[in-house]
């Protein structure tokens, strides 16, 4: 047998066959290289023996040997790659082998999807809160909208000059945030449970509105102006009570100023829903 | 000498004893997956293997060189190492998905108000916990494959 030294990397070309020294796997197995060893291109003489041996040790020689036999050359090396790895983790693991490593990936994904579904819950339940649940804007719009009402009311029951009354002052709120800025994210994925996630906290903080804006709820205030003008007209058409209304009419707009999520358009603009996807 | 062979002594046509190593996780009734583990690893070599652990871990063994000989005769080239990065692909994938989602609430949390974000943006610290990643020891040893 001869003793060239290998000229060839782990998984290179080289090895014994015909001139030169045997394969890393018949060096391991002791045997003969032959010309047209199906080992040869893919172990050689020096780390080639090594990784075989643990090849060997898992698979077997002649089970790899049909393995390769029955594949295309061309992709014989990267399936000589695959054995090694599997056969080095199965001695490293003889439980569970390579097959930790995919558990162990598996596990990693299934730690991130549901954080993935839980941020998808919040931003979901955020936009539904701040856009469809009666936010300020409405109720700013439907308060001038009564006063308006009541002011041409008034002018047709009294025929006070509409200077007596001071006309309702615009509300002009803090410029924050408008709706336009809040861009809800569409990149959720799948159909989210809402109650799971959003009932521990959303349902209380729905219901916790704001002392002021029950005061200025407009439609136990339309109810109550309502009845009281009408009450009044016909029977009595007297003053004093539309004025006692009217003042209350210029009292609410001043509440409003002090309501926590405040927009500078009075028309409720379209929310832009930004499309990732 | 069981009544019963198992499907390994079933397979060699042999009788199967008492104490045969094989029956508890070949049974008779199932030869096919006898025949996947012994194409890809040989009787004897599955043999050696289970000797060598305890009783309580050749169960898993078992079942771990069933799905990889499965897998490996399904792709004779890469076998079950192709799960490999096309999980590491989709983890990486819900890994963004993951961080874009953090951005996002962020963002809002730092644009709305306090009343109105409070109360359902307040309860995501488990969302910024950085626990995702799971160092595997075989990755140093993955670097040759990508």
């Amino acid at each position: 047998m001869s003793s060239n030294p290998s000229t060839s990397s782990t998984s290179g070309g080289g090895g014994g066959s015909g001139g030169g020294g045997p394969c890393g796997a018949c060096k391991f197995l002791r045997r003969k290289c032959v010309a047209g060893c199906i080992f040869a291109p893919y172990f050689d003489s020096d780390q080639g023996a090594a990784h075989f041996a643990a090849v060997h040790k898992v698979f077997g020689a002649s089970n790899v040997s049909k393995l390769l036999f029955h594949l295309p050359v061309q992709r014989r090396h990267e399936a000589v790659v695959t054995i090694c790895y599997e056969a080095q983790a199965r001695l490293k693991d003889p439980v569970y082998g390579c097959i930790s490593h995919i558990f162990a990936l598996q596990q990693q994904s299934a730690n991130v999807t549901p954080k993935i579904l839980e941020g998808g819950n919040v931003l979901v339940g955020f936009a539904a809160h701040v856009l469809s649940q009666g936010t300020p804007v409405n109720q700013v719009v439907n308060l001038q909208a009564e006063l308006s009402y009541f002011q041409a009311h008034l002018a047709t029951l009294e025929g006070p000059s509409p200077q007596q009354i001071p006309p309702p002052q615009p509300t002009t709120l803090s410029p924050g945030i408008t709706i336009n800025d809040i861009q809800t994210p569409t990149s959720l994925l799948g159909s989210y449970d809402l109650s799971s996630l959003l009932e521990p906290m959303m349902t209380p903080s729905w219901n916790m509105q704001p002392p002021n804006r029950r005061q200025i709820d407009p439609r136990g205030f339309m109810s109550v102006g309502t009845t009281r003008a009408l009450d009044m007209a016909p029977s009595q058409g007297s003053t004093g009570d539309l004025r006692e209304l009217a003042r209350e009419l210029l009292q609410r707009p001043s509440s409003v100023s002090s309501m926590p999520c405040k927009t500078e358009d009075s028309n409720l603009p379209p929310h832009n829903i930004r499309d990732d996807n | 000498m069981t009544s019963t062979r198992c499907a390994v002594c079933k397979y060699f046509r042999r009788r199967c004893p008492s104490d045969c190593i094989f029956s508890p996780y070949f049974p008779p009734n199932n030869p096919q997956r006898f025949t996947c583990v012994h194409r890809i690893y040989g009787a004897s070599n599955v043999g050696k293997m289970l000797e060598e652990l305890p009783v309580e871990d050749r169960a898993i063994a078992v079942e771990t060189l069933y799905y990889e000989a499965k897998c490996r005769i399904q792709d004779p080239v890469y076998g079950c190492v192709g799960l490999i990065p096309w999980l590491q692909q989709q983890l990486n994938i819900a890994q963004v998905q993951l961080a874009k989602t953090r951005a996002e609430i962020a963002f809002l949390y730092a644009n709305v108000a306090e009343t109105v974000a409070e109360p359902i943006l307040g309860s995501t610290e488990s969302l910024f916990q950085q626990n995702d990643v799971v160092d595997h020891g075989l990755d140093e040893r993955n670097s040759w494959f990508y």
